[in-house]
C-alpha cells in the first residue's frame, strides 16, 4: 500500500479499502496492530470520525498512525463537530503530513452517541465541504483568500444506494458529483441489483468518479436485524439473515465471513462497481479472512 | 409565537427565597397562549406565592393581545403599578425572556428603579400552529430560503439543518433517524417541489451559509407604531 490513492484511482484494477476505528483513550497499540495487519493487503485504510458520534481518538491522529507506519489513509470529515475554520485548519495540517485523501461526510446525529449533550455544529453540509475541499484544492480558503503552499486532496463521498424513499438521495448525490469528487464509498449494501442501478445512476452523471460498495461484516443475525432496524439505508435481505440464523452459537461471524466474502466475489467478477469499502466494524483483523473467501488474497 | 412552558415551582421559590414582597407580571400574547403567563396562571401562582407566605403586592394580568415584550404597551402598564413595584423586593415574570427583559430595561431606564427580576418559564423556540399543537418552523437565520424549498425550513425541520438534501439517515418510511417521530424535511420538501414541478431547484447547490447575519444580538430600528 505504498501508492498513493490518487494513483489506485487511476488505474482500472479492483479497488479495495477498510476503515480503522480509533480508540476511546490513548493506547493506540490495537489500532496499530491493525493498520500492520492491513496496510498491505487493501489500497487505503479509512479512519473513522467519532464514528455513531462516540468520542474517541481523532481521525486525523488515526490517519497519522497509518503514514508512520507506510499505509494509505482516507481522512473521514464529518461536518458535526467542526465549523468551516476547524475543518480547513485540520485539513491543512492533514494535507502538510501526508495526509492525501479525505471523505467528506455530514456525521451521525448526536443522538446516536455517547455525548447527547453536546451543541451540534453542522455549519456546513458534506456537499458544502465537498467545494470546502476543492477551494483548498485551488489554492483558496472558503472566504476565497489564498493559501501559502500546495494542496491536492483526493476528494470522497458517501451515498446510500439502498435509501428509500431513492430519489432524493440520488439528488443530493448528483451535487456531490457536480461539487467535484473523485471516489464514492457506499453504505453497506447487499442487494447488487440495488448497486448496479446505483452505479448506472452515476457513471451516466460522471464516468470517471470511482465507486467503492460498502461491505459491512456480519457477525450474527442478531446484528444484521438490528441494523435493518436501526440503521436507515442499510437492508440485509431475510435469506441472508436466515443463513446466519442457522450457524451453531458462535458461529456466525465464520458465517459472515463467507457471505462478505461472496459479496465481494461477485462484486468484482461481474464488474458491479470500482471496488469494495470493508466495514469490519471491531473486527479489523477479520478482513484478511474475507478477502480470502473472496478468492482475492491466497492464504 | 414564543413557545414556553412553566418552570418547576421549586425553582422559582428558591431565586425568591429571601424576598417577602412580590409583585407577579404576566403576559397576554405568547405566554397566554402556551397557559404560562396569562390571567389564570397569574392567579394560580399569587396563590401559591401566599401558601409559601409572600406578600404579593400587585398580580398583573395583561388583557389577552397585550404583549409585554412591547416596550410601549408594558411601560404604560406598569405606570398603574408604580408604587408595588417600587415597594416589593422582587418582581417574577411570568413570560419569556423577552418580556422578562424589556420590563427590566424599563426599569432600569425608565423608572430608575433596579429591582430583583426573575423567570418563571422556560421559553423553549420561536413556534407557529394552535390551536394545541406547536411546533418551530423557523430558525430567523437572517437569510431566508423558504423560495428554494417549497415552503419548508430544512435548517428547522431538519434534525442537521442541512442545506443540500438529506443526509443518509432517511427511514424506510421517510421518517428521520434522529427522531422517527418526525418527517424527514427532505423527503416533504422533495415531494412538494416535485408536486409543483420545481425539482430543479433542489438541484442546485447552495453555497455555505452565512451565518453572520445570526450573529446576537441583532436589532432593528422601525417607525413607531401609533397605538392611539
Amino acid at each position: 500500500m505504498v501508492e498513493s490513492f490518487k494513483k489506485v484511482l487511476e488505474k482500472d484494477n479492483f479497488i479495495i479499502t477498510a476503515e480503522i476505528g480509533p480508540v476511546k483513550g490513548t493506547n493506540t497499540q490495537g489500532m496499530a496492530n491493525s493498520i500492520n495487519l492491513l496496510k498491505d493487503k487493501v489500497d487505503a485504510l479509512n479512519v473513522t470520525d467519532n464514528q455513531s458520534a462516540v468520542m474517541r481518538y481523532s481521525s486525523v491522529g488515526g490517519c497519522l498512525l497509518i503514514k508512520e507506519q507506510g499505509g494509505e489513509p482516507i481522512f473521514q470529515m464529518t461536518c458535526r463537530d467542526r465549523n468551516r475554520l476547524s475543518i480547513q485548519g485540520d485539513l491543512l495540517f492533514a494535507y502538510s503530513r501526508g495526509i492525501e485523501n479525505v471523505l467528506c461526510l455530514t456525521g451521525d446525529s448526536l443522538k446516536m452517541g455517547d455525548h447527547p449533550e453536546a451543541k451540534p455544529v453542522y455549519d456546513i453540509d458534506s456537499v458544502q465541504l465537498i467545494q470546502l475541499v476543492r477551494n483548498l484544492n485551488s489554492g483558496k480558503d472558503l472566504s476565497g483568500n489564498d493559501l501559502d503552499g500546495e494542496v491536492d486532496f483526493c476528494i470522497g463521498a458517501s451515498a446510500t444506494p439502498s435509501a428509500d424513499p431513492i430519489e432524493p438521495q440520488l439528488i443530493k448525490f448528483e451535487k456531490k458529483l457536480k461539487a467535484g469528487i473523485d471516489f464514492v464509498q457506499t453504505q453497506a449494501v447487499y442487494d447488487l441489483d440495488e448497486l448496479k442501478r446505483f452505479v448506472d445512476y452515476s457513471r451516466n452523471i460522471n464516468r470517471s468518479v470511482k465507486i467503492l460498495a460498502g461491505v459491512v461484516l456480519l457477525v450474527s443475525a442478531g446484528m444484521a436485524k438490528w441494523m435493518n432496524d436501526n440503521i436507515p439505508g442499510i437492508f440485509v435481505p431475510q435469506n441472508l439473515i436466515d443463513e446466519l440464523v442457522k450457524m451453531p452459537k458462535g458461529e456466525g461471524l465464520s458465517k459472515g465471513i463467507e457471505i462478505a466474502g461472496n459479496l465481494i466475489k461477485r462484486i468484482k467478477d461481474e464488474k458491479i462497481c470500482d471496488g469494495v469499502h470493508i466495514m469490519a466494524i471491531g473486527k479489523e483483523e477479520k478482513v484478511p479472512d474475507i478477502l480470502k473467501a473472496a478468492g482475492i488474497l491466497t492464504a | 409565537m414564543i413557545g414556553q412552558v412553566k418552570k418547576p415551582i421549586e425553582e422559582i421559590l428558591d431565586y425568591l427565597d429571601g424576598k417577602k414582597k412580590i409583585v407577579i407580571y404576566g403576559c397576554g400574547g405568547c405566554a397566554t397562549v402556551f397557559h404560562t403567563g396569562g390571567e389564570a396562571e397569574v392567579n394560580e401562582m399569587k396563590d401559591i406565592l401566599i401558601k409559601n407566605g409572600k406578600d404579593v403586592l400587585a398580580a398583573i394580568a395583561p388583557p389577552f393581545g397585550e404583549f409585554t415584550c412591547y416596550a410601549p404597551w408594558s411601560k404604560k402598564r406598569m405606570e398603574g403599578y408604580k408604587k408595588q413595584i417600587n415597594d416589593c423586593d422582587a418582581v417574577l415574570m411570568l413570560s419569556c425572556g423577552d418580556g422578562l427583559q424589556v420590563v427590566r430595561d424599563i426599569l432600569d431606564k425608565e423608572f430608575g428603579l433596579v429591582k430583583a427580576i426573575y423567570p418563571a418559564t422556560n421559553p423553549v423556540g420561536h413556534m407557529g400552529g394552535g390551536p394545541s399543537l406547536f411546533r418551530e418552523k423557523c430558525i430567523q437565520c437572517g437569510e431566508c430560503e423558504l423560495g428554494k424549498m417549497a415552503g419548508i425550513c430544512p435548517m428547522t425541520q431538519c434534525a442537521k439543518g442541512l442545506l443540500n438534501g438529506p443526509c443518509g439517515g432517511t427511514r424506510k418510511d421517510g421518517k428521520c433517524e434522529v427522531n422517527p417521530d418526525n418527517d424527514c424535511a427532505w423527503v416533504l420538501i422533495y415531494k412538494r417541489l416535485k408536486e409543483l414541478g420545481e425539482l430543479d431547484k433542489m438541484r442546485e447547490i447552495l453555497p455555505a451559509k452565512d451565518w453572520s447575519k445570526t450573529q446576537r444580538p441583532r436589532e432593528l430600528e422601525v417607525e413607531p407604531l401609533s397605538l392611539e
